[in-house]
């Protein structure tokens, strides 16, 4: 991590430390410039670090972020906050934004080894979000196994104050006078690169999420996949039976104006069909059963891989989900239009994944004091040349990386990244 | 019985991606299969292939970069100079010549690698059958 | 030889560990003559675990370290960078591969798996035992990059690069840059058309000293490598002279006197053009040209426009850059003859003919071949999603191309009705919005398996078009339809010579390969050669912009620091025993290799700046007087040994 700069001066704000904000941050700091790095969550890695293996490829998703969160991490020129927030942001002139800067506090000193001798000693359960609510975690806790940076922090919101972190701390790290820091610094252009958001299935409520046992999001099977996986196998949540009979529903959130999201998220069908693979190798005997409108394997490589779980035996439905219903023996049945044979059918499976589609995040929309940047009709960031600079927003000097302008996959994030690092550098040029 | 060992010359930037895209594409070949990487198929010396047989391998494979060589056009040309060459001494050492191949892969060649590692495990296996 | 080596076995979170004992693994890899610390690991790439591994070469003062995990493709750089940061030289780290050259090679086979991982970390270790501790070479680079394609991708990144300080060499093959966006009207999301996009471009393009373009120009050949490319580019004569204020009536009168007529393939066959020529008005650069092949000489057109210079001749130039940046596009399919009755029958057309067709109808109705077109049926996939050995990638831009112009047809002309015949519309992220439309304009869609694809006869009006339609559980559907469009997807250029002269991988759908479609999406293998746009696969134009730029941030931040690092994996004569034969001369191919006189003997002297680390010189030595750094005998005679044991 670089040394501070003189008076908090850098060259990019660059926010969100996920895969495009590390390409972004990583492209500029390579190009001598100085970046701030500012990350909301504990960890850096974004969405992208809690992903089993990413197609078309099946390259362990962790074998390609944990590399690039390093290089970011201990690069000269980069300059990372975790756990903080941008309150707000305004444009003085051409290369001259005055933010300011949140830090949280985690009420752990930053000396922590990542020994985890303080949760074992943590008397408090709660659900750990990193896992998808799957299992539990303490209230002091490393965020997960691979997170960078790999250090405990408290989450006082849980946290019953008993003192018995403080007690076993070897490092002596435990803080709880730690208050949340302001503080303003100086930048020359901005990135906007604060990912997406995952839709909340509840929202239909015909699908009946959270009353009907052994209905699970794309993310919970996602982290029951990955190699640091909470049960070391895929498990239904409500007895922990192996599954022999999966289903997806496709299109969850997804091009659908009831919930008032008529555009196609542009991942689903492949992170699908990729989970459908890995099922197949984890649980062998099981089948697996997409139920879709469109298969959107259009990337390169993509439709190959479809035709690849296609051979090898996942069943591929053209039906729209109407109803989900808890039916005998905590499995669920699935009322659809079965668009071939023109019927309404049945079908009972004993595990259920919604894939659930992408909502943009609109947490950039309040960092700007003095007019905002224009956002288009999905809210998502507009690009005002969106053909020619597509990282270009409604602000000169500001500018747009991976979903915070419209659904993306990763090839296609770190393209985006990478041109938005570009015409940033371009930008800063120009001053000189 | 072991099955017999086979060595691989690969070259760095064409066929041995070849090789690692047939592993991740879960394309099996046999697991007596060894791969040594070097920069182009044209810089194996025939004294570690010598070397290689003394030693107990069966076979011995060179995945040529054939005309995908990033060096030279030659490259062909110049690698089979190299199994010719070898193959003089393989006989004078008395090994059947036949144990050293040699065909281009390119980088995205991995039907056709599986295809040459199969092919030639069985002629190894049954040339070995022969001589027992 | 080194004796405190550290060695990390990587479980790869299970990708390695599924199918390779690792825990029996590390057990025998620690009582390994000379191995000091031996350890399995999760992830060896992770943080975690790089802190580990430095920790432990300085606490433990390891000289040398293996780590078994991916192939070395992917992390080599980053174990080497963990060497470094702990204070030991890079090049006493070897990378052993056990995932993709054996526990992904053989999930088959557990035991031979395991016995295979054991082999190869032994052969690291007897490596790393005899490695060097090298220092990188560095090498001057030219703060210059040679653009080969003006279409979107190419100019925008022109563009860019030139922002950013880099001088560019922009060539075009043809006479005119655009490259296919020129062809298009209307695009999607804006308003703005493929004409005008392009004039954007090129103006901005010209307003800037620091980049070049030629058109009519192609690379004819290549030398040298990273930082110094020599390139050799020929020009194709305009036969216009230079300088010259052209007269436009005179042009006009110019062509239409010359007596040659071809295939105008800007408007894709749909029009017949002169040897000279202009594809549109307002196209640059606003010189006309004459296209050598064609032209007949006859001299007619210089009667009238003394501008016209028929013996100018092609020009050939030498230039010097530090990278090259591909961005050659693509080529729409073309149809097979009487694939769906293309070129058999009268009114069936390609996605892109129906373009041009749009573009150069201004009519309140549309008609082809004199006929007026009320009903319009689109044929989706022709030439993408082919059965394995055609074309079976999916072209990605052609479901929102179609149903794009099929809007354009609504709103342009009266009466027509629009059917989709299509394989599943893939209209991802915001073009939604157009299938949407479409739909609420009342196009009808209809759609078909692979295994049972429409057929195409000729009727009384037009033609009949037969399918068996999955939406209304598998029923044959007969329709009429004026016009039958082909809605044919990109494959790669037909004329594709630059990849063999740059030796450019090419992927197995054809197109330009990437090293690695997450890790490093615009780089090829070729070191400083790197691919943008649809040369590299089917692309909208936001996503050829998007990863033109890519293309642009890396190269800049390769060459314009005026020095690149190289591998120091060079060819070294052993003087003692070299006999100056000059074999080794003859077959190197940068001329690496000289003759020098020391002590009065004559032998072989490597010229490092040019050696390439190939070793193409090692076996023809008679002597064995050569050994290539990383790769001597005593190395790779060791390693033998070890795989055997």
């Amino acid at each position: 991590m670089a040394e501070n700069t003189n008076n908090n001066e850098y060259d990019v704000l660059v926010i969100g430390g996920g895969i495009a904000g590390e390409e972004a941050a990583l492209n500029l700091a390579n190009q001598n410039f100085k970046v701030i790095l500012v990350e909301k969550d504990l960890s850096l890695g974004g969405k992208m670090i809690h992903l089993s293996k990413v197609f078309p490829t099946l390259d362990c998703a962790a074998c390609i972020t944990t590399p690039k969160v390093s290089e970011t991490a201990r690069h000269p020129n980069i300059h990372i906050f975790t756990y903080s927030e941008i309150e707000n942001i305004e444009k003085k002139s051409e290369r001259e934004f005055n933010a300011t800067l949140i830090e949280k506090p985690t009420y752990v000193e930053d000396n922590c080894t990542g020994c985890q001798l303080c949760e074992e000693k943590c008397p408090v359960i709660v659900k750990d979000q990193y896992q998808w609510d799957l299992v539990g975690r303490k209230a002091i806790y490393i965020p997960f196994s691979i997170a960078n940076p790999r250090i405990a922090a408290i989450d006082i919101d849980n946290c019953i104050l008993c003192g018995a972190c403080e007690k076993v701390c070897p490092a002596d790290c435990i803080d709880f006078t730690q208050i949340e820091k302001k503080s303003q610094i100086k930048v020359k252009a901005v990135i906007i690169a604060t990912g997406y958001n995952l839709f909340d299935a509840k929202i239909i409520k015909r699908y009946n999420v959270g009353t009907v046992k052994n209905v699970i999001t794309s993310m919970q099977m996602e982290r029951q996949l990955v190699p640091t996986r909470p049960f070391n196998n895929v498990l239904r949540p409500s007895d922990g039976k192996m599954p022999d009979n999966i289903a997806y529903v496709l299109c969850v959130g997804s091009r659908d104006e009831t919930v008032g999201n008529p555009i196609c998220s542009q991942v689903c069908c492949m992170y699908s069909t990729k989970q459908a693979q890995l099922i197949m190798g984890a649980l062998p005997m099981a089948d697996v059963t997409i139920y879709y409108i469109n298969i959107r394997a259009f990337g390169k490589g993509f439709c190959e891989f479809y035709q690849q779980a296609k051979g090898m035996g996942v069943e591929f439905v053209k039906g729209k989900v109407a109803r989900i219903e808890q039916g005998e023996d905590e499995n669920v049945i699935l009322r659809y239009e079965d668009i071939i044979k023109g019927t309404v059918q049945e079908a009972e499976h004993d595990l259920v994944v919604l894939s659930v589609g992408i909502l943009p995040n609109t947490d950039y929309t309040g960092f700007f004091k003095n007019g905002g940047v224009e956002q288009d009709k999905f809210n998502y960031v507009k690009q005002t040349d969106e053909l020619l600079s597509p990282a270009l927003t409604s602000i000169n000097g500001v500018f747009a990386a991976g979903t915070s302008t419209g659904p993306m996959d990763i090839p296609d994030t770190i393209l985006s990244a990478g041109a938005a690092s570009s015409e940033t550098a371009s930008y800063l040029r120009k001053a000189k | 019985m072991e099955s017999p060992k086979i060595l691989v010359f690969s070259t760095e930037k064409i066929s041995d991606p070849a090789i690692d895209l047939t592993g991740l594409l879960k394309k099996y070949y046999p697991s007596t299969v060894y791969t040594i990487a070097i920069p182009c198929s044209s810089a194996v010396k025939p004294k570690w292939i010598m070397h290689a047989f003394e030693k107990g391998f069966a076979g011995v494979f060179i995945a040529a970069d054939g005309t995908d060589c990033p060096f030279s056009e030659k490259c062909t040309e110049n690698t089979g100079n190299i199994v010719s060459h070898t193959h003089e001494f393989m006989k004078e050492k008395g090994i059947d010549p036949a144990r050293l191949k040699m065909a281009a892969i390119c980088s995205v060649c991995t039907d056709p690698f599986v295809k040459h590692m199969k092919s030639f495990l069985k002629f190894l296996t049954e040339n070995k059958e022969q001589k027992n | 030889m080194k004796n405190k080596i550290g060695v990390y076995i990587c479980h790869c979170g299970s990708n390695i560990s599924d199918y390779v004992d690792v825990k029996k693994l590390n057990e025998i890899t620690a009582k390994i003559e000379g191995v000091n610390i031996a350890k399995d690991t999760m992830f060896a790439c992770a943080d975690s675990t790089q802190k580990e591994i430095i920790d432990d070469i300085k606490s433990n003062e390891l000289d040398s370290i293996v780590i078994a995990s991916c192939s070395p493709k992917l992390h080599l750089e980053t174990f080497r960078n963990v060497a470094i940061r702990a204070g030991l030289n890079p090049y006493n780290y070897v990378q052993v591969n056990i995932r993709e050259q054996c526990s992904w090679a053989h999930s088959d086979d557990k035991k031979g798996a395991t016995l295979k991982a054991l082999q190869l970390v032994k052969a690291g270790i007897e490596r790393v035992k005899r490695s060097q501790a090298l220092e990188p070479i560095e090498i001057s680079s030219r703060n210059v990059v040679l653009i080969v394609g003006a279409g979107v991708a190419g100019m925008r990144s022109a563009i860019e690069l030139a922002d950013m300080g880099t001088e560019v060499y922009l060539i075009e093959r043809e006479y005119f840059v655009g490259g296919r966006t020129s062809q298009w009207n209307t695009l999607f999301t804006t308003d703005e058309t493929g004409e005008q996009v392009i004039k954007r471009l090129y103006k901005k393009v010209i307003s800037y000293k620091s980049i070049t373009l030629f058109t009519g120009a192609e690379i004819v050949s290549k030398s040298g490598g990273i930082g110094k490319f020599d390139i050799k580019l020929k020009i194709k004569p305009r036969h216009i002279k230079p300088n010259c204020e052209l007269d436009w009536k005179k042009f006009d009168k110019a062509v239409s006197v010359c007596p040659i007529e071809v295939e105008d393939e800007f408007n894709f066959g749909l029009t017949k053009r002169k040897a000279i020529f202009m594809n549109y008005k307002s196209e640059f650069p606003q010189i006309p040209a004459i296209d050598t092949e064609n032209c007949n000489r006859c001299g007619e057109c210089v009667k009238i426009c003394p501008e016209i210079d028929l013996d100018q001749k092609d020009e050939i130039l030498n230039i010097k850059v530090g990278a090259i940046l591909l961005t050659t596009g693509a080529d729409p399919y073309e149809p097979k003859k009487d694939e769906y009755g293309y070129k058999t029958l009268d009114n069936v057309i390609t996605l892109q003919q129906l373009k041009r067709l749009i573009e150069l109808n201004d009519d309140k109705n549309l008609s082809y071949k004199g006929k007026k077109i009320k009903d319009v049926a689109f044929i989706y996939c022709v030439g993408s999603r082919q059965e394995e050995g055609g074309n079976t990638y999916c072209s990605r831009y052609c479901c929102t191309s179609a149903i794009h112009s099929a809007i354009l047809l609504k709103n342009k002309y009266r009466d027509i009705r629009n059917y989709h015949i299509n394989r599943g519309i893939r209209t991802y992220g915001k073009q939604e919005l157009l299938y949407k439309e479409s739909s609420e304009n009342g196009d009808i869609y209809l759609q078909f398996f692979e295994d049972k694809i429409p057929t195409v006869e000729k009727s009384k009006n037009g033609a009949t078009i037969k399918v068996i339609d999955i939406l209304t559980t598998n029923r044959e559907i007969e329709l009429e339809a004026d016009l039958v469009v082909l809605v044919t997807g990109m494959v790669p250029r037909k004329d594709n010579t630059i990849a063999g002269i740059l030796k450019v991988p090419i992927g197995r759908d054809k197109f330009f390969n990437e090293i690695h479609p997450k890790l490093r999406p615009v780089e090829t293998v070729i070191d400083a050669v790197y691919i943008a746009g649809a040369c590299q696969a089917p692309r909208t134009i936001r996503e050829s912009i998007d990863s033109a730029l890519s293309a642009t941030a890396k190269a800049n931040s390769l060459i314009s620091k005026g020095k690149i690092d190289l591998e120091p994996t060079l060819a070294q004569i052993d003087t003692s025993t070299c006999e100056w034969c000059g074999k080794c001369v003859d077959v190197c191919p940068y001329s690496a290799i000289k003759k020098v006189e020391k002590e009065g003997k004559q032998i072989a002297e490597i010229i490092e700046s040019n050696c390439k680390g190939c070793g193409m010189c090692m076996p023809v030595c008679p002597s064995n007087s050569i050994q290539l750094i990383g790769y001597t005998d005593t190395e790779i005679e060791s390693m033998i040994e070890a795989l055997i044991s």
